[in-house]
Formats: C-alpha cells, structure tokens, sequence
C-alpha cells in the first residue's frame, strides 16, 4: 500500500527518525524523492540508498500472479464473476452479465430507463445463487431522488412472481438494500470513502451510484477557468476509489451518466469525438450539426470499464447499445419498459 | 625514502625539496594523482574506488600497486627506442609523468608524431595494473557504436509480430524489441485489446516467426479480463494448427506441443498497481524480476497516465516521476532487449474555440520518451448494423482471420507494401462517411476510402 509508514517496513528507528524530520513519512513520500535527495535525507551512499529503495519497494509492491492463476480462480467461482441482467441476448454478449471487479457505466437521455435499470439490478442482487443473483446486500447513492420503493416491489413482484409470493420475502429483500442520498461531489466523495466497514459488516455485493453526472454538472461549470481541471480531478480521484473498492472486494458497480449535446459546426470535427461509439445520432438517422455524446468528457470515459447507452427509437420501443467492453463486441438489442423492469425484444428481422 | 629520486615534475617546477615524512608524501602524491577527486562533495557518487576504503584514504594495497606503478622507469617499457630516447632528453623518467599528459601535448613537448604519442601512452596503460580511469589523457570508455553495427543490430534485432500483416508491415515487422512503443488512443478504440493480443503474440513459437518469450503485465486501470485473453490465446493456438497442418516439417508440430492455453496464460505475469506509488516500485523491482525470468521479451503498462492524472498537485513532480519511469522503462527495453509497450489516454485540448483531441500527459512525454506512437482518434467504425445477426455474421468473418481486435483494425493496411522504418507516428483519422486520412511521418498523406474494396484517392 502506498501509504504504509516507513516505521513497519523493517527500516531502523534512527533512520525513520531522520527521514521524518523531513516529512518523509509514508512509502510514498520516500518513492517520490530523487536518489541525489535521498542520500541528503539518508546520509548514506548510493549503495545504501539503492538497497533502501529496494527494501522499500519490495513493501508496496503488489503481488504478482500469473493469467493462469486468475483463471483457475475465475472458473473457481463462476457464480460470483457475474452478474446476470435476465435480459439474455445482453448476457450473452457480455459473457455472463455484468462483471465484478470493474465499473460499469448506464448512459442516456433521460426517461430512457436508466433507473429502471438500476432498481432491476438491486432486485437481482438480493436473489439466491441458485436464481442467478449474488444473494447480497445492496448500497445505493441516490443523488436524484428518484428511487421509489414502490417501483422496486412492483419490479420484483412481475419479474420473480414464484419467488416473491409472500409479503415476508418482499421485505426481506427490501432490508437488503441500503440507500443513501447525497446531494453535493463532496457529500458523494465522503460517502464513497466512508464504505467499506459497510460492505464488510452487511456483505453488500452491489454498488450503484445513480447519477455521477447530475451532481458534478451542478457543481463544476465548464465554462469558467480552472474548472475543467478540477473536474477532472475529482472524477478520476472518485474512479480510482470505486476502482479499489470493485476489486478489493469483487463487488459489482454499477454508475449512471447523463448525455450532453456536443456542437460541431463542421463534419471534420466530428472525428475529435470522444469514443466512436459515444455518438448517439449515428443510430437515430439524423447526423445534424449536433451530436449527443455521454457526458462528463474524455477522462471519465477512460475510466470506465464497460459502458452501456440507452436509447430511444420511437415512443415505446428503445435500444441498449454495448459501446464499450473489454469482453463483448460493439451490440445492439431492442428493449421496452414493463411493469417486470426492462424486457429485451428479439430482434425484427434476419 | 630519498626525496632525489623523483623527478622535479611532481614538485612542480622549482620548488625546494625538503624532507617530508611518508604519509604526508603518499598523501600528496594521492592528491596529484586523485586532482581532488577524492575529496568527499554530496554532489558526486563515488565509483570504483570505494571499494575496499572511503574515498577519503583509500586502502593500502591499492596506494602500494599504485605507487608502484607510477615509479616503474620508462626503460621497462616496450616503448620502440627513437622514441624512448626522445622521452628520456624530455625529461620524462616514470610513467606516472607520462600519464598526466594528452597525446597532442606530448608530442609538441617532445617532438614526436600524435600517433606515436597516442601509440606510446597505450602502451604504458596497458601494462599498468591499476585502473587509470582517473588520469586526464587515458579516454573514458562509453558505449559508442558506429552507425554500420547499429545497422546491423537493427536488421537482427527481433519483432513481436501481431499478426494483422498490414500493420507489421507498416512497422517494418512488429513491435520492435529495445525499443519503447505508446499506443494512444480514445477510449473504447481497443489500446486494451491490443496489448492483449501482444502478450499472447509474443509467445509464439520462433518457427512460427514469433520470438518465445514471456509477458510483464501492469494494470493500473484494472480492464484486463482472463476470459478474453483466454479467448484470444485459444484463437491463436488454433490458428498455428493451421499453419503447423500445412507445413509438412516436423519442428513446427513439436513446438506446438508446448504451446497450449495453459502455458500461455502461465507465462503472462500480472501486476495490478492500485496506484502512482505502486507502479514506481513495482518499476523498481523489475530488473531483479527480469533476473530471475530471463525469458521475458515483453513489458505492458496498461494505462501508464491514470494514475498520474488526479491527486497532483505539484505538476513538476508529476514530471519528475514520469521521465524518470520513463527512462527506467527505456533502460531496462535496452538492456535486456525487450520490447515495452504503454497505453496513454487521450485529453482534450482546447486552443482557439477548437478542441483537439492530444495524448494526455504532455506532449514531453510521448514525443522524447518513446519511439513509436500509434495514435487514433475519431471513429473507428461507422455503420452501425441494423440488427444484431448482421453484426454475428460480420464477426464469423473476423474469427476466421483470428484476431478480433474489437473495431480497431477493421480496415486493412494492405495498401502500405513499402516498409517504413525509423521513428514515426501513423495517424489515422476519419474525415467523412467512408473517407480516411491516414498521416505518415509527418509529410506522407494519404486519402485512402474504405466501402467494399480500398481505394487510395489523390
């Protein structure tokens, strides 16, 4: 770990003693020095100094293993890799479902589902392994107050109907999830920190944070100086948490994002897109001057593992387009919004 | 000891010799020798010396085998005897006065020819027992090539191929070994999937063409995922099947015995870096690594700049650290010739109500740091399939030719037959519907549109 102390590394007290007079407290403070400044800090030669720095790296180093071994784990316990949506040409295409370990972003307009489909999810997550869910606590940041618990009996009531036929069982699953509102970045950032005795003490198996984006676009205008930057540092401060968090306990995350028009007055623009697959309009048949891009720009984009972009096509039908995995290739199912959550149609056609 | 026997030079010039007792004259003696380069300043790292003493006193054999040394009479040296006579009326009776001296200042001060001087002066170095690196005249030898080894170093020097023949030969081969390459790129193009594809590209059998060696993975953004690779190793064990069936020599079926799926995930060694710290120490280690699996011919940092991007706030430390593991990365590419790749991420740049899209981390990083940079912005794909079956069919054709590498290399570079060498940066870029410009070393553009066939247009 990077902020380990240098004092339970093995290294004397005299030197640590020494190193802290010059703030040099943690590992990274000492692998963040020059060797030159180290052996003014040390007072040792350069040999010295180079078997300090080994010791020191060999402390924060991370473990090494070999694909083999992540897959013999894998394969180990394929129920927990996964989780399964129920929206099956989805799952195949995904290789199982949604994957732990890694972020997962929903995007789209609004009223396209996204909600529906983080309330589905958490349904999903509280099933046994034998239906297919992780049989697991659920957290859930809500920054938009739309979750209705109403909306999340009624999904489970029509989806699992054999499952969920007594009141008991409805509340039992209802206990499991945990929700919390947050209304600023910061209150968010906070909470993030503040989650792991949580998902230890409750065996929480799912994360959603729904939405990233409204809040950071309240709070970050773009269009003042200084902003872009710090934007940029939060976002990426708040993936590499969830990142952590994903893997360190091999929960799923799920994230939801909104999407914002991107102005281009000349075609040739168009090719500074973000992510090729990021632009809606290529599906709705019209390229105007405007595209619609998901928001909150290139460095969140990168930090997302897989990315799912909802759609609408006409009043009752919509898309959910697979823009960007590393297992599945670039797909495209139509779906409608039931009183079950959301339910894939098969595709028209051949 | 008499101070008569030696020779006024090391008094320099006129002084009175007065008797002086042993230390002080060994001492002086290693003061002349040294020109002050023992005495201790913070801002030198001792070398050779400190080996068996401080640099302050070295230890007593080695002033014994200098001392020595030095007061050897030039008569004992196969020096040919014009020039030992001219030495000798010069004034020169030991080696330790020659030493002190360049070529092109002996031969003035004695009148012989500089070769004859230079000839002389590797004589007496060659018969010392001591190392000389100290003195003046005697050249500091580095690593210098001529431009003909070079030459030759880079014609043998191996290539990772990735097996899309139209990009290896776009790169004159692969992914060059010793050298460092960064892929950028936006996200979700496929930097991820290639580098994938490399680590099980690189452990392909040399019958095969490939260079058997093994892969470093760093993760610093956690996508790598085993069943994908696996995918993509059972692919390519199948496709060698292929290629073995039609040979009807022997070796290619024995190497292939050992080339299994096992064996090529067994051989990718995966570290997940959670962040900056991580990943410099884990830089740190790997030369003892590489000591101990010789066989690794590949290093990949997935995601070189996301660590780096937040939490910095003193900006020049930022630059510190990524030009110094930079340049740990590039040491240990030439050291133990291996090839090293990184991923960078691609950042917006806003300059005059344009907003281009440029590799992030500066343009310091990609340009002096490695010497291939493959960077594609815009899209990579434009139709979008109707319905899913369209997209099943397209992706049969695909497997067939093994590799998927997602959207990425979904046009062909077949057009490109001449090899390109050297450093340079291939830019691809979608203008319109089915209109490519493809930017080469910086003055080469071609205008290539890509519907059912390629056409190059002018």
């Amino acid at each position: 770990m990077a902020t380990k102390k240098l004092t339970r590394i093995g290294l004397s007290q005299d030197l640590c003693d020494r190193l802290s007079r010059h703030q040099v407290v943690t590992c990274q403070d000492f692998l963040c020095l020059s060797p030159l400044e180290l052996m003014k800090v040390t007072g040792q030669s350069y040999q010295g100094v180079s078997e300090l720095l080994y010791v020191v790296s060999r402390a924060c180093a991370p473990q090494m293993q070999t694909a083999y071994e992540m897959k013999l784990e894998k394969s180990g316990g394929p129920s927990s890799a996964f989780l399964a949506t129920t929206l099956i040409s989805l799952d195949e295409a995904l290789h199982g479902g949604v994957a732990c370990g890694s972020l997962t972003e929903i995007t789209g307009p609004s009223g396209c589902g996204k909600t529906q489909f983080c309330m589905m999810m958490s349904v999903l997550a509280t099933l046994p392994t034998g239906m297919g869910g992780l049989e697991g606590a659920v957290i859930y940041i809500d920054t938009e107050s739309a979750f209705s618990a109403e909306r999340l009996i009624r999904i489970a009531e029509f989806r699992f109907p054999s499952f969920f036929n007594t009141e008991e069982k409805l509340l039992s699953m209802s206990s499991k999830i945990h929700l919390y509102k947050e209304l600023t970045c910061n209150e968010v950032l906070k909470r993030i920190e503040s989650l792991e005795e949580e998902i230890i003490s409750n065996r929480v198996k799912l994360l959603i944070i729904d939405s990233v984006a409204s809040v950071v676009r309240k709070e970050f205008d773009t269009q003042l100086q200084g902003n872009m930057r710090e934007r940029s540092n939060f976002l990426a401060r708040e993936a590499s948490l969830l990142k952590y968090l994903a893997e360190e306990f091999s929960i799923i995350v799920i994230l939801t994002n909104q999407i914002t028009t991107h102005l281009s007055r000349d075609l040739t623009t168009q090719a500074d897109l973000v992510s090729p697959a990021d632009d809606l309009s290529l599906w709705g048949g019209t390229s105007g001057s405007s595209c619609v891009t998901a928001a909150l720009g290139n460095t969140w984009s990168h930090c997302v593992n897989t990315r799912l972009i909802l759609q609408n096509l006409e009043s009752k039908r919509r898309q959910i387009v697979i823009a960007k995995s590393p297992l599945a290739p670039f797909s495209i199912f139509n779906y409608t919004i039931e009183e079950a959550g959301l339910v894939l149609q098969d595709a028209e056609g051949d | 000891m008499g101070t008569s026997r030696f020779p006024p030079s090391i008094w320099g010039g006129d002084r009175k010799r007065s008797a002086e007792p042993l230390s002080q004259l060994l001492l002086r003696l290693m003061s002349l020798r040294g020109r002050g380069l023992w005495f201790r300043r913070p801002e030198r790292i001792p070398d050779a010396w400190a080996g068996s003493g401080s640099p302050t006193s070295p230890s007593p054999r080695a002033v014994e085998l200098l001392f020595a040394a030095m007061q050897r009479h030039l008569g004992s040296y196969p020096l040919s005897p014009g020039v030992r006579v001219k030495l000798v009326s010069a004034g020169f009776q030991t080696a330790e006065e020659l030493l002190e001296l360049k070529p092109s200042e002996l031969s003035r001060e004695v009148g012989i020819s500089k070769e004859e001087a230079l000839e002389t002066l590797q004589i007496i170095k060659r018969e010392c027992p001591v190392d000389l690196s100290r003195f003046a005249s005697v050249s500091i030898s580095g690593k210098k090539y001529t431009a003909l080894e070079l030459l030759e170093q880079e014609h043998t020097q191996g290539f990772i191929i990735t097996f899309c023949s139209a990009l290896d030969n776009i790169m004159g081969g692969g992914i060059p070994l010793t050298k460092t390459t960064e892929i950028c790129g936006a996200p979700g193009v496929g930097k991820t999937q290639l580098c994938m594809q490399l680590a099980v590209d690189v452990q392909i059998p040399e019958c095969f063409g490939g260079v058997a060696g093994e892969a470093i993975f760093l993760d610093t953004e956690g996508s790598f995922m085993v069943d994908r690779v696996a995918d993509l190793a059972t692919a390519c064990v199948q496709h060698l099947h292929l290629i073995a069936g039609s040979h009807l020599e022997e070796e290619h079926q024995k190497a292939l015995e050992n080339f299994s799926l096992e064996s090529i995930l067994s051989h990718i060694y995966y570290f997940r870096c959670h962040n900056y710290t991580e990943l410099l120490a884990q830089v740190h280690l790997l030369p003892d690594f590489l000591l101990e699996h010789s066989k690794v011919q590949l290093i990949i940092v997935d995601g070189i700049a996301f660590p780096f991007r937040h939490d910095f706030d003193d900006l020049s430390l930022r630059t510190r650290l990524l030009n110094g593991l930079a340049q740990q990365l590039i040491s240990m590419a030439n050291n133990h010739k291996l090839a090293v790749i990184w991923t960078n991420q691609m950042t917006t740049k806003i300059d005059k109500n344009q907003s281009m899209l440029v590799p992030a981390l500066g343009p310091g990083f990609s340009g002096c740091s490695c010497s291939l940079s493959i960077i594609t912005p815009g899209r990579t794909f434009r139709e979008p399939p109707k319905t899913i079956t369209r997209w099943k069919r397209r992706r049969i054709i695909f497997k067939d030719f093994a590799f998927v590498y997602m959207c990425w290399v979904r046009f062909t570079l077949e057009i490109f037959s001449s090899v390109i060498k050297g450093n340079h940066q291939v830019i691809i870029n979608h203008l319109l519907k089915h209109l490519y410009r493809i930017y080469l070393s910086k003055n080469m553009v071609v205008n290539i549109k890509i519907h059912k066939y390629i056409y190059i247009i002018h």
